[in-house]
């Protein structure tokens, strides 16, 4: 077994390991459990750094396993930069939630359900960035999907928790079946199951039709899994989760999976008509309307919600416009520091016990470190120099503005200065100006702490990693074109393009709007139409809540099969039967 | 084998598949649904030494079908005992009883 | 000789029919031994030796006894109405299946040229190439002896409510 082989398996196979275990401790040994959720969990993130030395294009794995047959091809991994990458992240921020949750699930019942969960996610999204075979990948897919309903439902008590938790699962498996669609159109086109041999031989000029299927299929599974539009309206809902469920699961790893969906089968879509296109509009309408509605949410959650949402936007966007360099270090900026912000935030609602920002204020002095971290992450995520929201979203506004259409590079722009508008909002309302709760508030404990420094560092100092980041990218991944640039050669790009002028300039004026707000009044009363229409959804939740409906009726009409009678039970089986051979038959 | 032996045998082999068939599907009794699993079996061991037979893989498909025994005897034992526990516990082995007690 | 097999058939068809259709248990555990044996000969027809004895010994003996053993204990129940499944739907589904069965047999007489088969007495075959079944059929023997301590076990006072934790 190589090296590589065995990390992969073992940054899989310890999280699960963990979760059976946390699960078998049962909850009298709160104290134990936590132990054993942080020791599997950075155990996993030990083997993934350690992957990151081992990253190649080669397929490792198990091509002739005798009792697993061909119909579901070959248990295959490819460590390449993409999923190596995506895989740390997925097991580092997912160790430092779990330090987290040792202060912020302090107390609660079922901790082993929380923590099983948890870990059973995080093996699962590892497995989906590394394995190289699509039907194994929509597997993992559906296992991180049902991880995230059973943890937004984590508090099964509360309505509102299990109806967010229910959207997540509906929404995320309908699109699911796009990314089904593109496996079976795989195997039965390109006869393999494998990504890298599909990506070698997939070409417009051969199979237009089943491409084309594939290209869309993939778009809606990772619009769907990426809460972009259409599909937008579940992420916010899915802020009923333990915050630091929503910092792992729905900022900084799960959500990303639609956008590595994208950025691994680009190579092969990019030659289907239109499908660029759709994906930078995706991208675009996503990004801006995400970033209204954060605009006018009092929900310090949904807030984050929506601004991920955006963000995600931006990465969609990239990857339409051809960056897929670009998309990826988005991404990994955004993880670190939306995660930062999430947990931030989890912090402050822990202590203050909402979550209406319209009830925080005046907590700065309270509860400095939060404050200070937090300011990070904001200053990150407005994209204010230096930090590494910044760098990375010049460099996607930068290939937008290259490779992409105008308009959408217009979009971009003007979210980018809505998202320092909403995010000073955030920041303001949360920690300064009046105190509106009497009782004093404690700063995070020492586990939360734990979590909250390393990701304020990362926020600082990651776009450091560009130079070695994009080379790890292009000599990983030999079906995509990617430049690689040193960090130097990258900064100095950066620095002296004009057009970071231009979005700065659009940053400042964000940041002006929301410090000028009682002068602009006119102006806010002017766009109030829009603002209303943004705190509806701007419409499409009934899309959203369609789907929903759609499939839950669909359940409720089947359960009439479900007589109980044994007779009936056989009858379903023969009648199987008679199909089965119908379709042999007429095959024959 | 002979041709006819082959006609005889797929004819047997058909009847046992439907009448088995056609027990699962209007017993009521839980233990008549067991023996009607039972004939369902019998075809099927028929059937793979048949196909054996026919392929030139004798032996391969006698020790499967050998297998298929084995299994399907501890399938009746297992099967009656649920029936007989069922029995005991909700005082009656019919079917259509027994879905009343799904909630 | 056709005539034989003729009588064969009609035989077991007779029987597992009988075996469906008897009303009481016992009777019906009867025409199921008898259908049992049938098909042993019939195996041992085709040239089967070694599995014609299994099933008679084991589908005809040991199968029969235990229903009738098991048929003492949970009793003997009939029925005054039929199931309440459609018996037209019940013919039509058992038809079909057996026309699409038969004619996917018939539609593939011509079988592919037969792949060298290995010259293996069905001692080696069992035990030296599908020893993965044996290890199979031990775990089942295995389930097979806890069902039959299940089928012994005397019932115990059933508890009116499951057993709560006292913490």
């Amino acid at each position: 077994m190589s090296t590589a082989l065995l990390l992969v398996l073992l940054a899989i196979g310890l999280p699960w390991l963990g979760a059976l275990i946390v699960w078998w401790t049962g909850d009298q040994r709160p104290r134990l459990q936590h132990t054993i959720a942080v020791a599997f969990s950075a155990a996993a993130g030990v083997a993934a750094v350690f992957l990151l030395t081992q990253t190649s294009p080669d397929v490792v794995g198990y091509k002739e396993l005798p009792i697993w047959g061909r119909a579901f091809g070959h248990i295959t991994f490819v460590a390449d930069g993409l999923g190596v990458f995506l895989a740390v992240i997925a097991t580092v921020i997912g160790s430092l939630a779990v330090i987290f949750s040792i202060d912020y699930m302090k107390g609660e019942h079922q901790l082993g359900r929380y923590y099983a969960f948890v870990l059973f996610f995080i093996g699962a999204m590892v497995g989906l960035v590394l394995t190289n075979n699509i039907l194994m990948m929509f597997f993992f897919w559906e296992i991180t999907a049902l991880c995230s309903y059973a943890l937004i439902s984590f508090h099964n008590d509360d309505p509102k928790a299990v109806a967010g938790g229910i959207k997540a699962l509906i929404i995320t498996q309908v699109g699911g079946v796009g990314l089904l669609v593109g496996a079976l159109v795989s195997a039965n086109v390109f006869g393999t199951f494998e990504i890298s041999e599909f990506l070698a031989n997939a070409s417009m000029e051969v199979n237009p039709v089943p491409l084309t299927w594939m290209a869309f299929g993939c778009l809606a599974a990772a619009a769907a899994k990426s809460a972009q539009f259409p599909f937008q309206t579940w992420l916010p809902d899915a802020m009923e989760a333990p915050t630091p469920i929503s910092a792992l699961i729905h900022a900084a790893t799960m959500v990303n999976a639609g956008v590595y969906l994208l950025a691994r089968f680009y190579p092969a879509f990019e030659e289907v008509p239109y499908w660029t296109t759709a994906v930078v509009a995706v991208g675009a309408i996503t990004a801006l309307m995400a970033a209204v509605m954060a605009l006018v949410a009092n929900d310090l959650k949904r807030v984050l919600a929506y601004s991920t949402v955006s963000q995600l936007g931006y990465m969609v966007y990239a990857i339409g416009a051809g960056g897929v360099l670009a998309s990826q270090f988005h991404l990994f900026s955004h993880s670190v520091f939306k995660a930062l912000l999430f947990l931030g935030a989890g912090a402050v609602i822990h202590a203050a016990g909402t979550r209406d920002m319209r009830q925080m204020g005046g907590i700065s002095k309270q509860m400095p470190l939060t404050r200070n971290v937090f300011i990070i992450g904001a200053l990150a995520l407005a994209g204010i120099p230096v930090l590494n929201g910044f760098w990375s979203k010049e460099l996607v506004l930068e290939t937008g503005l290259a490779h992409g259409p105008i308009w959408a590079y217009v979009i971009m722009l003007i979210g980018a200065g809505l998202t320092a508008l909403y995010t000073f909002r955030c920041v303001t309302m949360v920690f300064f100006g009046e105190a509106h709760s009497e009782h004093h508030l404690h700063e995070a404990g020492p586990a939360m702490k734990t979590a909250l420094i390393p990701l304020a560092l990362g926020s600082l100092v990651t776009w450091l990693a560009f130079g070695p980041f994009s080379e790890m990218m292009k000599n990983t991944l030999p079906f995509h074109e990617i430049e690689t640039e040193g960090t130097l050669e990258f900064v100095t790009k950066i620095v002296t393009d004009p057009y970071t002028m231009l979005t700065l300039f659009v940053v400042t004026l964000g940041l002006a709007a929301w410090c000028f707000r009682s002068k602009l009044g006119g102006l806010a009363s002017a766009l109030k139409f829009l603002g209303d229409a943004a705190q509806a959804s701007f419409g499409f939740e009934w899309i959203n809540r369609g789907i929903v409906s759609i499939t839950q009726w669909c359940g409720e009409t089947l359960r009439g099969t479900q007589t109980g009678l044994l007779n009936w039970n056989t009858a379903y089986i023969v009648g199987a039967l008679v199909i089965v051979l119908a379709i042999l038959l007429m095959g024959a | 084998m002979t041709l006819e032996l082959w006609n005889v045998g797929l004819v047997t082999i058909l009847v046992l598949l439907g009448v088995g068939f056609y027990g699962l599907l209007i017993s009521r009794n839980l233990i008549k649904m067991v023996v009607a699993l039972q004939i369902l079996a019998k075809g099927a061991i028929l059937a793979m030494v048949l196909a054996a037979k026919l392929q030139g893989w004798t032996v391969i498909g006698q020790s499967m079908a050998l297998t298929v025994i084995v299994a399907d005897t501890i399938v009746a034992v297992i099967a009656m005992a649920m029936a007989v526990q069922i029995r005991r516990h909700c005082g009656t082995l019919d079917v259509q009883s027994l879905s009343n007690l799904r909630r | 000789m056709l005539l034989v097999y003729i009588l064969i058939v009609a035989a077991t068809a007779v029987c597992a029919f009988q075996a469906i259709r008897a009303n009481r248990m016992l009777v019906s555990a009867i025409w199921l031994a008898g259908t049992s044996a049938l098909v042993a000969l019939m195996i041992y027809l085709i040239g089967a030796p070694e599995v014609a004895v299994v099933e008679l010994s084991v589908g005809a003996g040991l199968v029969t006894v235990l229903f009738v053993f098991a048929i003492n204990i949970a009793g003997e129940e009939t029925y005054t109405t039929p199931s309440r499944l459609p018996r037209p739907l019940a013919w039509g589904m058992v038809v079909l299946s057996v026309v699409l069965l038969g004619w996917f047999f018939l539609s593939r007489t011509a079988m592919p040229e037969a792949i060298a088969a290995p010259n293996l007495s069905l001692y080696e075959a069992i035990w030296q190439q599908r020893n993965l079944d044996i290890l199979l059929q031990v775990a089942l023997i295995f389930c097979g002896v806890l069902g039959a301590i299940g089928l012994l076990s005397e019932d115990k006072p059933i508890e009116e409510h499951p057993a709560e934790v006292k913490s």
